[in-house]
Formats: structure tokens, sequence, C-alpha cells
């Protein structure tokens, strides 16, 4: 996927020359800052305003696509020129912006190499069937049926396999669109999709502005409705631009919002009236880790209202943690559109040794269930529950409701004016102090100051990069005392002991994580070092100490370590897990009240959402 | 089982002993009679329900095999069907004067033929023709597709027709030994073997997190860093290849496509010699809209030439000032070395040659070098444009190679591109997530680049020699059936000349006898499909399994008599008419 070049940090493209804040990928660049930005209901997409140089080597598009590529790079150089490694370079960067799954690798790789996936036959050496091995299909059919609880055996002939969920996107756009026709979506947005159907597709998205604050019948934040989709409709058609259908993202990326089926019942009405083909996104579908949650997939509907228009996408980049495998899926009844987007698979096409073991992984049920989900979603809930907690502490509101591996937070009170430009240098603070981000410019969200904060990484990297990300916004809030600890300098750079509050117990904290790192394998014992280094590190204010005893209590990091939990380092137990809820019930009643918007009270005071 | 067998065979021999010594002891031989009786019945309930497994298995994969036929047929139905309204929509809306209409058969008449329809004088047609069906379209209901998503739909059943059509009918050695032997996609099957046991070694299956993780658009720097050390070792480049003129995507198609689409605009185009891989128009045209602009090759040796279909810098001279009059904006040149498919091998000179002409005119030259490494004849020297000391316009030459032919793995949908501009390799990697490749698959691609060892004691010379004999043995055969063809060192398929048995020498005669090798259940592709300019011309993949070839040859021999037999009975026929 685009993630990295476009979606993560393009925003920061935009900072290096500090006069020239051009705005990537955005629909109008500086002027939009100063705009009220309540009043804009809808927007049509320009991927390539800002772009002015050609080249003498390549043709127009093809300099456009190397622009695109340019100012998305940046960022990501950034980033891999400094990765943090906890041993090679513990003052690197850490990466709280990415949207992948870094917490059971463990469990994959070991699935993974067990011998069932180990089968090399000639007929996988060979070229396949371009719409993906017949065997591997039938598999993904089966699974879906099973996952998305289809009221019908879903088909392996509407099953067409490609090399991930851009892939899709590119291909559907193709075949759906003509050249400059576009598709409408909310934003806030992932917004890799911008690219995915330019680039080849050369097809525009129509943004419908989606608010924070909760207005009218609306009963929470960034609420999608029919009648904002109608509006985006009327004025995109009133520039004259064609829309031919709806992207819906479900679970929602950045927002981890979940569509009831009456609300994605009347989006799909709304599209079939107006004809509009809809393309859900449910590469998330099974990252809903909070039970009360209830998330249905398109395909559990009984009845689609435009079922030859609807068309599902899913990958298993994010659901199972395998980005780098490169498998996404296009679910679709429309044999016309599935034929079509086969016709491209030619150069979408997988490895048929990966395909094979995909369809080994998604046939195996009883691991799935019994080992992966539960554990997945398990360590998913604990560093979430960590990073809400970090958050909470620091007074930040946020948006989150149990699904997808980040958190939507409202970083506006650290902007004075409320523009883009200060969300940029908000961003390229955080980076300056080796955490990379997403701001909310590159979701497309109309208002300036909401940051993704990925969650789903292992513990010590998410510390550090919670710490780092409170070195930030407490050297700017507090008036920063310490100017220098705010940014450009390195958190590993402050060394010293404990001091403060909670001194003490974070050295007694340090002297119990070297114990245990001492009676334990490499893999734990790297991580407690880790911890160890970090707990001494925090020399925390009370917020922080008492969300550093929060996520300690709920990791089980006082108490020992099981000697059969390698590579979970860090996160809880079951009984812990049982601990972490109470807690969390618990802290609930502890939340800020006022200008905090936490999705969690609003639902709680809402029945209708509370699924 | 073997249980069973025992009992039975001791009781035997008990009662054999017992019956010649003492009749007396009757009842121990009823025991032991009934006792064998029953093992007896035991076997064979536990024969039949064994062969009732075995039916149930069998079931499963002809119910299988047949779901797949089935999807086939209503692929080919819904096309068919499409196609059939488009008509009768054309003809309905009464535009016989249209040369829309005009354009529909030879569009339509492009059975098996990859990326048809494509050249100087044929690109324009579905282009002409689509819009008036989507007119007819639009008229009565909301088409489903977009007017390229048709296009793109179109042209990808037209150009693999008999592949889709034959899928359900795939010849195999036990399960369908009457099914279609497919000599026409250029695969190399010889030495699966030897890549299967390669690719079980324990050094393939390592899984590291980054390896699940997102990749880099280019490809991950460790199989960046060993493409380009393969490619120095084996193109006997002069100087170390940098690792940061690499990009490594999902096949040489996509690499082609990406290309194509940051060389050149919409419509603009690529000079290429004819007959050449119908894939690149398909390629050129599907994402990218790009135009393929031929230059015509010939059969026969005329003027100065020394061999048939040699490319001269007049001809591609001729070739551009003819699409420049057509006010074509032509990008660049496309060369194939090692041809395919007429498996020719451009010398040094004549390489540069050709390179020169590009710099003269500004135009970028895309190398496919896909074949580099099935040059089997000892006799013949392959020189990669990447040894010259010092390339005309480096910065305009890009390199493709991928591991499908060379290592027989098209499964793995590796391809590379190795271009002195970064530019080019910029823009190029910007296509790199629509077009990347499985982490752990780069991993187990530099394993195996890596292993020069293996690749130099055991898989090359494996390969060059089962490609030698299978080589040897479809041109002795050919030989034998007088036919002619294009004897070279290299590649995977022989071009094969079977004018004599086209009467009148025609395409349309050309696809007649394609129909007659299905017929035979054997699948060869037609010159039409490698754009030659002379009908009569075939393709003939050899790099298959001596067992298959052999069937194949078989076929394709019976065949070539069916037809030699109609042509001569036409003859008869007119001759007494006369």
């Amino acid at each position: 996927m685009f993630i990295f070049p476009q979606k993560e940090s393009t925003a920061p493209t935009t900072c290096p020359d500090p006069p020239s804040t051009q705005d990537v990928g955005s629909g109008s660049g500086a002027g939009e800052c100063s705009r009220k930005p309540d009043q804009k209901l809808y927007g049509v997409g320009d991927p390539i305003a800002m772009f002015s140089s050609g080249s003498s080597y390549l043709s127009s598009r093809g300099s456009i696509v190397k622009w695109f590529w340019d100012s998305a790079e940046e960022g990501y150089r950034t980033y891999h020129m400094d990765e943090y490694d906890e041993d090679k370079n513990p003052s690197g960067i850490v990466n709280l912006g990415t949207s992948e799954n870094k917490l059971c690798f463990d469990l994959l790789s070991s699935r993974l190499s067990q011998s069932d996936m180990l089968r090399v036959e000639p007929s996988l050496l060979q070229y396949p069937d371009w719409r993906g091995h017949f065997f591997l299909r039938e598999e993904v059919a089966r699974f879906l049926s099973f996952y998305c609880k289809s009221p019908a055996p879903l088909k392996p002939e509407n099953v067409v396999i490609l090399n991930g969920g851009a892939s899709v996107f590119s291909a559907l756009a193709t075949v759906l669109c003509e050249v400059g026709e576009a598709f409408l979506i909310p934003t806030p947005y992932y917004g890799a999709i911008t690219q995915h159907v330019y680039l080849y597709g050369s097809v525009r998205l129509v943004y419908v502005y989606l608010d924070s604050e909760v207005t009218g019948l609306d009963t929470r934040p960034f609420q999608l409705t029919v009648e904002k989709l109608e509006v985006a409709l009327q004025g995109a058609h009133s520039e004259g631009v064609k829309v031919k259908g709806l992207v819906l993202i479900n679970p929602q990326n950045p927002l981890g919002d979940i569509y009831s089926p009456g609300e994605l019942q009347e989006y799909l009405g709304f599209a079939k009236r107006h004809k509009l083909h809809v393309i859900v996104d449910e590469v998330y579908m099974l990252s809903v880790f909070e039970e009360s949650a209830a998330y249905h997939s398109v395909l559990s509907l009984d009845r689609l209202p435009d079922p030859q228009r609807t068309h599902v996408m899913w990958a298993t980049s994010k659901d199972f943690g395998m980005s780098g495998l490169r498998f996404g899926t296009l679910y679709t009844e429309n044999k016309d559109v599935a034929t079509a987007v086969a016709s491209l698979c030619r150069y979408h096409g997988l490895s048929g040794l990966v395909q094979y073991q995909m369809a080994q992984l998604l046939r195996d049920h009883d691991w799935i269930n019994q080992v992966y989900l539960p554990e997945n979603h398990a360590r998913l809930k604990a560093a979430h529950a960590y990073v809400s907690e970090e958050l909470r502490a620091l007074g930040i509101p946020f948006v989150s409701r149990g699904a997808g591996f980040f958190i939507w937070a409202d970083l506006r009170k650290y902007l004075s004016k409320g523009t883009f430009e200060e969300e940029m240098l908000l961003w390229r603070r955080f980076l300056d102090n080796k955490v990379l981000l997403s701001s909310g410019k590159a979701f497309e969200c109309k208002e300036p100051g909401w940051f993704r904060f990925v969650f789903s990484d292992k513990a010590h990297r998410l510390r550090l990069g919670m710490q780092r990300v409170r070195q930030v916004l407490e050297g700017k809030s507090q008036g920063a005392e310490d100017p220098s600890s705010s940014h450009n300098q390195e958190p590993s750079s402050q060394h010293g002991p404990g001091a403060g509050p909670g001194g003490h117990r974070l050295r007694d904290r340090t002297q119990a994580a070297v114990a245990r790192a001492q009676r334990h394998d490499p893999v734990i014992e790297r991580g407690a070092k880790q911890e160890a280094a970090v707990a001494e590190v925090s020399a925390a204010p009370n917020g922080r100490a008492r969300a550093e005893k929060r996520w300690a209590a709920g990791s089980g990091l006082l108490g020992p370590l099981p000697l059969e939990s390698a590579g979970r380092a860090g996160y809880p137990r079951a009984e812990e897990r049982v601990q972490t809820r109470a807690l969390r019930e618990t802290t609930r009643c502890l939340l800020p009240s006022g200008p905090l918007m936490n999705a969690e009270v609003q639902r709680k005071s809402n029945p209708d959402c509370d699924g | 089982m073997s249980h069973q067998t025992d009992i039975f065979s001791m009781s035997c021999g008990q009662m054999r002993a017992q019956g010649l010594r003492l009749q007396s002891i009757y009842p121990q031989l009823l025991e032991m009679v009934l006792r064998l009786q029953k093992a007896i019945e035991e076997h064979f309930l536990q024969v039949r329900s064994r062969h009732k497994q075995q039916d149930l298995v069998l079931e499963e994969q002809r119910l299988r095999l047949e779901q797949r036929r089935s999807e086939a047929i209503q692929e080919q139905e819904a096309l068919v069907a499409r196609l059939m309204s488009q008509l009768a929509n054309v003809l309905q809306s009464g535009s016989w004067n249209d040369p829309g209409l005009q354009l529909l058969l030879p569009s339509m008449d492009t059975r098996g033929n990859a990326g048809s329809g494509q050249g100087a004088q044929s690109a324009r047609k579905p282009d002409q023709l689509l819009p008036l069906l989507r007119e007819w379209q639009t008229a009565s209901v909301i088409p489903v597709l977009s007017n390229r998503g048709e296009d793109i739909s179109d042209l990808y059943h037209m150009s693999f027709q008999d592949h889709i059509a034959n899928q359900g009918d795939k010849y195999h050695e036990d399960m369908n030994i009457s099914g279609i032997i497919n000599l026409s996609t250029s695969e190399n099957k010889l030495c699966t073997d030897l890549m299967a046991e390669r690719l079980s070694w324990s050094d393939m299956n390592y899984i590291e997190d980054d390896l699940l993780q997102y990749p880099d658009g280019r490809g991950q720097p460790f199989l960046r860093e060993e493409v380009a050390r393969f490619l120095t070792y084996y193109c006997k480049a002069p100087a170390p290849l940098d690792p940061e003129n690499v990009v490594v995507l999902n096949g040489c198609c996509s690499v082609f496509s990406a290309l194509a689409m940051v060389l050149c605009d919409v419509g603009e185009a690529f000079l290429i010699p004819t007959p050449f891989y119908g894939g690149l128009g398909f390629s050129s045209r599907l994402y990218a809209k790009v135009e393929l602009v031929f230059v015509y090759l010939d059969g026969e040796i005329t003027g100065g030439n020394t061999q048939p279909f040699q490319l001269t810098v007049d001809k591609l001279e001729q070739g551009l000032h003819e699409a420049r009059l057509k006010r074509k904006n032509v990008r660049g040149l496309v060369l194939i070395n090692p041809q395919n498919p007429l498996g020719d091998i451009y010398s040094r000179d004549s390489m540069k040659e050709y390179l020169e002409f590009a710099k003269r005119h500004n135009l970028h030259v895309i190398i496919d070098e896909i074949y580099m490494l099935s040059v089997f004849d000892k006799s013949t020297t392959f020189h990669s444009v990447l040894s010259m000391e010092s390339l005309p316009d480096p910065n305009r030459t890009h390199v493709i190679w991928g591991t499908s032919k060379d290592f027989g793995i098209s499964g793995f949908c590796f391809g590379t591109l190795y271009t002195h501009s970064r530019e080019v390799a910029t823009a190029v990697s910007a296509f790199g997530h629509l077009h990347s490749i499985s982490g752990s698959t780069q991993y187990k691609l530099c394993r195996l680049l890596q292993d020069r060892d293996w690749i130099d004691k055991v898989y090359l010379p494996t390969n060059c020699s089962r490609l030698q004999e299978a080589h040897k043995y479809i041109t002795d055969k050919l030989k034998a059936m007088e036919i002619p063809f294009l004897n070279r060192g290299s590649g995977l398929c022989v071009w094969i000349n079977l004018r004599k048995y086209l009467d009148p020498c025609t395409f349309e005669e050309e696809l007649v006898l394609h129909q007659r090798f299905l017929d035979n259940k054997v699948m060869l592709s037609g010159g039409k499909s490698y754009m030659c300019k002379e009908p009569g011309w075939f393709c003939l993949v050899f790099a298959d399994k001596p067992r298959r070839l052999k069937l194949a040859m078989r076929r394709f021999h019976e065949a070539l008599q069916e037809q030699k037999e109609e042509l001569i009975t036409a003859l008869l026929e007119d001759a007494q008419k006369e």
C-alpha cells in the first residue's frame, strides 16, 4: 500500500522549506487554512494542484507520478534513515504513524513456519490463473462466508485475488470510472487511496467533510449521514464532476468507527438511488477488539440494495498483520466487474507459493479462532488501553471505538491559530523529537489539529513513542520549562536517575525489570531491558506516573513474567486482562470532563451507538 | 488390508496341510473354512469401501474440473453475449457506413492473438468502435463498467480467448490425458524438479518481521543489492551495477506497464520490430494507453540482409519516418534480446547501431533481456546491453529482466528494471505499491540469485542440456516433416513456417489451421499474435517434458495431415470442376 509515500508522510513533505508551504495531496493548498473550515461541506480533490516541474526524460504524467513519489518520499526517507532499533539505534525515530499491526509477529511466524506452509509444487511455479489460483479463491469464499457471516455461502467465482488492497483500488477505479471522474469519500479517510485511484486510473475523490462537533441529529463526532452524502454529491455535480461511486471504510480508518447495519443500509440505499457503485473497504474487519462493538460486514446483510454495484475489499495486511505479504481480494457479484478487474490481474499477481500459504492460513479456522484472534485482540486491547490512558493523562480528547490500530486524537489545543501550517509544524516537532505520527491533513480532515496515533506496536516502542510525544506536548503546553527537552534532543540523552514524585517507584520497577531480564530468554530480556531504560528515563509528573502505573498494572509488568510468554513481554495474560478491564471501568469514571470528547463517553450516553 | 491377507494365506496353508493329513478333524476344518470365509468377506468389504473412497476423491476432482470448465464456458458465454449484443446494436443503429463497423470484424477475429489490434494501422480500432457501442448502451441502461473498463475486458478476452476457453480442458497426465497440450505459452517446464527441490531447502523458509511489513516501493534493499550483483556478473558489466538503479516489481509485464506510463503520455508510441511477443502490446495498452508502431521485418532474405527477419537501422529509420508522417509521437524503441519469438541474438555491433539510432532521435530504448540465460547453443554468445563499455545514451536506456523464463518460475511474478536514470527509476517506483512482491517471495528470490554455486554448477548446465535435447527433438521432427523453421540457439520456442498448409495464404487461413490444432488438442500461437506481417508462421514452445512434447508432436503431425488432405481434396475438386 501507499501508506507511507502519501499518507503517513505527506504532511511532512510540505514542511522542509518553511516559506514555501505547499500542500501535497490537498485540494486547495494554503488557502484552505484561512477559510472557516466549518463552512465547507464537500471538496473536490485535485491531487496534482501543486505540481509544477517537468522533466526531460519523463512523459508529463511520468513527471507527475515522480513528483508524487518525491513529495511523499521525503518524510519516508527521514524515518527510514533513522529507524528506531532497540539495539542498534535506540535514539532512532519511533513510528506511530504507519498503520501496521506489529503485535503478533511471534504467532504469525510460528504459524507460517509450520510444515504445511512449505509446499513447493510445479503448478505453483507456473503462470497461474490470473484471477488467483482456484484453490485460494475457494478458500477466500469460505473464509469470508464464515467471518462476514454471510446469509448464503459466497462463491469462488466472485472472488478476485490481487497483490494487496492498493491494487484492488487501482483496478476498480480504472474499470469503473473514466479519466477525471470521481468517487465520493467521507473524510477523514485513509489518504493513500488518493494515489491508489489516481496513479493508473486518473480518478479523483470528492470529499464528504465530517465534523468533530456533534450537531443537529448526529449522535457522535464525525458522523456520516445520508444528508451529508447528498450535499457532497450535489456539490460535485454542480462543479461538473461526474461521481461514479462511493468509498466506505468499515471499520473506519482513522476514526475506528463501525457502521451499524442500519447505517450501512442507508448509505447503500443512497448509492442505489444515484446509481453509484459502493466500494466497501473492510480491511480491519477482524481487528475489532472491543467485544461491545458489534461489527457487521456488508456481506452479512440479508439483502443488498444494489448487489451489482457493491464491491467488497479485504486483505490480510491489517487483520493478520502481514502488510508485507501483499494479499488482497475483491468480492463482487458483478461478473463484468470481476472479469474486468481480472483482466488487469496480470499486473497485480502474487506468487503461487504465497497463494498456497494464504489458502493454508485462511483454512485454519482452529488456529484463527482459538489462538490468533483472541491473542491479537487481547494485545490490541492492552496496547489501546495504554495509549488511551496516556492521552487521558495528558488531557487530550480522542475518538476511538474499539476497532482498528489507531486513536484519532484532538491536539487542537496545541495550535494557537488553528491552521494546517501549525499542524504541520507540530508534526515536524514530533518528528524532530523522533516520533513519527500522521497528521489530520494527510486524512483530508477539515479541521486542523487532529493526529492519528497507531498503537498496535510492542510495549517498549509504544512507551518510548508516547514518552516522546509527551515531551513535545508538555514542552509546548507548559511553556517549555526546559526548552531543550521539548525537541531536537534525544530522550536517551536525558538519562538520569528517576527524579520527582515517581522516582522511587520507577527505580524499583527498573530493578524488577532488570531482574526479570536476567531470568528469561533473550527476547524478553531485550524488551525488559528496554522497559528498564524507559522507566529510568521517565521522570514523570503526576499524570504520567498514574498512566504508567495503570499501564504497568494492566500489562503485567509488575508481576512475574511467565516463561511461556516469550514474545509477548509486556502484555497481559488472561487473568491480567480481567484486571485491565476492571481498571478501564474505573478509569472511565475518572475521565476528565469538559472539552474531552471521548467516543466511549459519547457512546455511554447514547444507547443507540452502543451496538 | 495386509492383516487380512496374512490371515488368508495362513488359513490356506493350514487348511491344505491338515486336509491332506487327516480327514477326521472335520469340525476344525469347518471352523477354518468359516474363518477363511469371514476373512475373505472382510477383505472384499474393505476393498469395496476403499474403492468407494477413491471414487469419492475422483468424483470431487471431477466436480472441481467440471466447475472450472463451466466457469470458463460461462465466461465465454458472457463474452459472446456481449459481443453479439454490441454487434446487434451496431447493426440496429444503422451505422453501416460508419467506419467503425469495418473495424469490428478484424478486431473480432483476433482469436488467441495476444495484444492484437494494436499496431499503427489497427491501434485505433476498438477506440473508434467502442464509443459507438457506448452510445447505445447509455441510451438504454447505465453501463456498469467505464468505457475503458469495457475496453480492457474486451481486449483481454480477445487476446487470451484460447487460454480462457481451454482452461477447463488442460492436459493432465493422470486426470485428463485427452486435454489440450499447450505449446503456446512461453514457459520453461523442463527444470521444475530442480527448482522445486532448491526452493524446499531450509534457507528459503525464513520469516522475519521486516518481511511481513510494508515493503519499500522499489523492492527490499537486500533484493535490489542482490539483483545488482547478479546482473553485474551474468551480464558481464564492466563496472559493478548500482542497487539504486534497480527497481523490483511483480513481473516484467508490470515493469513494462509502469515504464510505458512514465515515458509516454496517452496516445504516444513506442517503435517495435515485428514479429514480437504480443504480451508487450497488451501491457502497453491496458493501463498505459500507449501505442506500438510496428517495424515490419521480412521472412525473405533480401537486399543486404544475411538472415530472415533481420533488423536494420534503415528499417528503423523508415518506421520512425512513417510514424511521424502519421503524426505519431514516438517516444522510444523496444527491443527483445534474445528475441522472442525468433530466438535471434543481436550482435554487439548491431545493438550499438540501434542504440545510436535511438540517440539520434532522442528515443528511449527498452531492452527486454528476459531470455538472457536461456541461450543453449554454445556457439552463440549473448551480449547484454549492460556489458557495453559505454552506452550511447545511458539515461534513456532501460533494461528489463525477470526470473520467469530463465529460471522457469513465472508463478513467482518477479521482474526488475535496471536504468541509469534516477528520474525514471523513481517514477517507476511510484507504481511499486501497485506492483509489489511479497516480502517472503523477495527473500526467496534473493537466496536464489545469491546461490551462484547452485546456479552455475547445477541449474544452468542442466537447464541448458535439457533445452538442447528438447530443441533437438522438436527440430528433428520438423525436419522429418519438411517444415522450414528458424534454427536458433536461444529462447524457449521455434519459429516455424507452415505457409504451405495455407491456401490461400491469408491470416484467415492461419486462423483455420490454428483451430485445427486446437481440435487436435494442441495449442500453438499463430504469427498474427506476434504481429508478423506474413501469414503462415507459428511459434512452437518446446521447453516441456519429453512425454508431453512427444504426444503434442503426434497431435501436431495429425493436424497437419488432416489439413494437407483437405487441401488436396479441395484441389482435386477444383480440378474436376474445371
